[in-house]
């Protein structure tokens, strides 16, 4: 048998830079962290206590083992530390300064936890220290003071088994927090947050698991309002020990809350959470590359500007240009897909060299990606959300603004699409051309064939509507 | 004791951080090539400065981006496997056309912001992530402090950094290791590149580019007069030089879909593509 003592110090005065935030319990998470080295962990008064005679062989015997615990591997919190053969003569010697009597016979009563409502009577008798109290008569010590007493002693000199509720780790993590002092606006809660999330750190590397969904909750003054509480829900896209970046999400949705009245208590509570992949390091330290990965990036850019202002393309099989791509929140799409773009018109083209029925069946699969990827390179870069009308002089198209007529250059590449849709949208049928202007360069324009929108009348190539469609920039 | 003789001694000129004011500086970091050859030879190191603000100046916003661009784009993302981050583009990138000439349109991240402030928040956020290729800002309102502080990060990061901003902002000083102005040539096709700023003499005359994909190129050249089914102007001047075929002759093995094709090829394709699109139609 072989047992450590550690009680947390009181922590130093809170840093003001923020980088290194206490934490909530200390205690539980020293304990939490001891459960590395063995499964003996037990809290006895405000004191954690490991046996770690079993443990010994699989960290290469005691002195490895110690060094381990004691100095290579910097405990979560700073900790007076005490071993001793029994847990209550570790937890003795704690309490002592270094100089004490190593003996237990010679240990003080006062160190002893089960002594300390009889210490006055046990010092009027002239019993001071743990061997006094040993060569009283057993009998009358039970009748004077009770069993426990004599109990505890027993298991102190090791002649009763020790038997703890041992620690263990919470399915799910859950901490409350006392604020200091009322906080009046949501992004102040972020103090209190930081150490909450630097217990729920110590808890997810004790089960080696990434976060990926908490909540963070606050409890309101009831006395002001009718609503007492308030919760955020932070999501990340993929599991994270990196609690810098959790506090940054936390930080962009707290901004933009409004508390209705002071919040007394804060409370974090883990709602998803996924086993760590481990990190391959890398031999040569070029490939190391400096910076946040991307779902980082994407998460912080939408957390602060909104999901649907940080978009990513998503192809889609139509022959409509504006519904060729849809662009989409990039935060909920899960990897970047390489070119699909160029995939799909393949799909494409080989269906229209079907129905065409001319030579498709002639052409190999090669020659079909070469054509198709060379119509695609006939497409603009730029595209308008809107098609804008464009003035009609002469019946030649102008450029809007005072640009003098479009000159045209290619085309028309007739287009007939989205008959099949709803009332809602109109069939598309259109004209492309290719047209230059001295001002804008290339552009792509479009003539509107039947009347579009404005009924069953025809329209003559006379009256059409001329639309800029896209830009080749 | 043993002397250093004279030939031990590094001549001023090859070091890369010295340079005559007069002449073109030599690379001193990591670049991009422009994939034109005329492009080339007039920037510092042969292509774009990797880890440095590169500002590019145009009279409306959005024109002649992606021509001058897409090239060192496209390297940029074979080399680095990265995303690329536009900031505030005026118009809805089109992904199709952008496969076409050779990006690879999945990997590219369009961030939609109006304001001044966020648009530097997000182009920051982007230079600072790993796995960022390249950033395309368009800041019109932007100021000389907030561009250093670009640049800084694009520095810090090694990332390739290009900032878009109003013609008339060329008056305003600018931290930028490379300035440009872009315009449009009145009678042809050809863009018209001024190097405003660069390590080295500065240029009298715009470069004129036609940094256009083989195949629009060559519609281009034709005129449309044989392609199209309406009455069309004949153009001037519209020809490639020889210069800018070489140009894009660089970029084949990046751009593998490029492939020089014959006019006739060329011309047929529209047709005959808006040909079956009126079949199905009509078979439906």
């Amino acid at each position: 048998m072989h047992w450590i003592a550690l009680q947390p110090l009181p922590e130093p005065p809170a840093a003001d830079d923020g980088s290194a935030a206490g934490l909530v319990d200390a205690l539980g998470a020293l304990g939490w962290w001891a459960l590395q080295f063995t499964p003996k962990v037990a809290q006895v008064a405000g004191v954690l206590v490991l046996e770690v005679s079993a443990s010994e062989r699989l960290f290469g015997g005691r002195r490895q083992l110690l060094a381990q615990i004691l100095e290579k591997k910097r405990p979560v919190a700073l900790a007076n530390k005490a071993r001793a053969a029994t847990s209550l003569i570790a937890i003795a010697r704690l309490q002592l300064p270094r100089a004490a009597p190593r003996q237990p016979d010679d240990l003080p009563l006062a160190t002893l936890l089960a002594a300390r409502e009889h210490l006055p009577t046990l010092a009027r008798i002239g019993c001071n220290t743990w061997g006094d109290l040993r060569a009283l008569p057993r009998g009358g010590v039970v009748r004077r003071f009770g069993a426990d007493l004599l109990d505890a002693l027993d298991r102190a000199y090791g002649l009763k088994p020790e038997l703890y509720p041992w620690l263990t780790l919470p399915q799910v993590f859950e901490a409350r927090l006392e604020l200091q002092a009322r906080v009046d606006n949501a992004p102040a809660l972020m103090f209190g947050a930081r150490r909450l999330l630097a217990q729920l750190q110590v808890w997810l590397q004790a089960r080696q698991r990434g976060i990926l969904a908490l909540e963070l909750g606050w409890e309101l003054d009831a006395r002001r309002q009718d609503a007492s509480q308030g919760q955020l829900i932070v999501r990340t896209a993929e599991p994270t020990l990196d609690m810098g970046h959790v506090q940054r999400l936390l930080a962009e949705n707290l901004a933009r809350i409004t508390l209705h009245a002071p919040a007394l208590y804060l409370h974090l509570r883990s709602l998803e959470t996924a086993a760590l992949p481990g990190a391959s390091a890398s031999l040569l330290p070029d490939d190391v590359r400096m910076g946040d990965s991307l779902h980082h990036l994407l998460e912080r850019l939408s957390a602060r500007l909104g999901a649907d202002q940080v978009l990513r393309a998503v192809p889609h099989a139509d022959h409509r240009p504006e519904r060729m791509q849809v662009w989409q929140p990039a935060s909920s799409i899960a990897s970047p897909a390489p070119n699909q773009f160029a995939a799909k018109s393949v799909a494409n083209y080989a269906n229209s060299t079907g129905a065409s029925g001319q030579n498709g069946s002639q052409r190999s699969a090669k020659t079909a990606v070469k054509q198709l990827v060379k119509a695609d390179a006939l497409y603009p870069t730029w595209l308008l959300t809107q098609p804008l009308k464009l003035p009609v002089c002469d019946n030649m198209p102008q450029c809007a603004g005072e640009g003098g007529p479009l000159t045209l250059l290619a085309g028309p590449q007739r287009l007939e699409a989205g008959w099949w849709g709803t009332e809602t949208t109109s069939p598309a049928l259109r004209d492309y051309f290719l047209a230059h202007s001295g001002q804008m360069g290339l552009l792509w324009i479009y003539r509107e064939r039947l009347g579009g929108q404005g009924g069953g009348e025809q329209k003559t190539d006379a009256c059409a509507d001329w639309y800029l469609h896209g830009l080749f920039a | 004791m043993k002397t250093p003789s004279i030939k031990a001694i590094k001549p001023l000129e090859s070091i890369a951080e010295i340079w005559h004011a007069d002449e073109l500086a030599m690379s001193q970091g990591q670049v991009t090539p422009t994939g034109d050859a005329a492009l080339n030879a007039q920037l510092p190191g042969g292509g774009w400065p990797v880890g440095a603000l590169v500002e590019v100046l145009q009279a409306q916003s959005g024109h002649n981006d992606w021509r001058l661009l897409l090239p060192a784009l496209c390297h940029a993302q074979a080399k680095t496997a990265g995303v690329l981050v536009l900031v505030g583009a005026p118009h809805t990138p089109f992904a199709p056309g952008l496969a076409g000439q050779g990006l690879d349109s999945g990997r590219l991240l369009c961030i939609n912001t109006a304001t001044p402030a966020s648009r530097l928040w997000a182009a920051e956020q982007a230079l600072r992530c790993k796995d960022v290729a390249a950033v395309l800002a368009w800041l019109p309102q932007a100021h000389a402090d907030s561009l250093r502080r670009l640049q800084i990060c694009a520095a810090e990061h090694q990332k390739l950094l290009f900032v878009m901003r109003p013609a008339k902002a060329q008056n305003e000083s600018s931290p930028a290791v490379l300035r440009l102005i872009t315009s449009n040539a009145l009678d042809s096709d050809a863009l018209l590149v001024h190097i405003l700023k660069r390590r080295g003499p500065p240029l009298e005359q715009a470069l004129s580019l036609v940094a256009r994909p083989v195949r629009l190129a060559a519609l281009l050249a034709v005129g449309g007069g044989e392609g199209g089914q309406i009455g069309v102007r004949a153009r001037s001047t519209d020809s490639p030089t020889g210069v800018v075929a070489s140009g894009n002759r660089d970029l084949t093995p990046i751009c593998p879909s490029l492939p020089t094709a014959s006019s006739a090829e060329v011309l047929t394709f529209p047709l005959e593509r808006s040909d079956a699109l009126d079949r199905v139609a009509a078979a439906a």
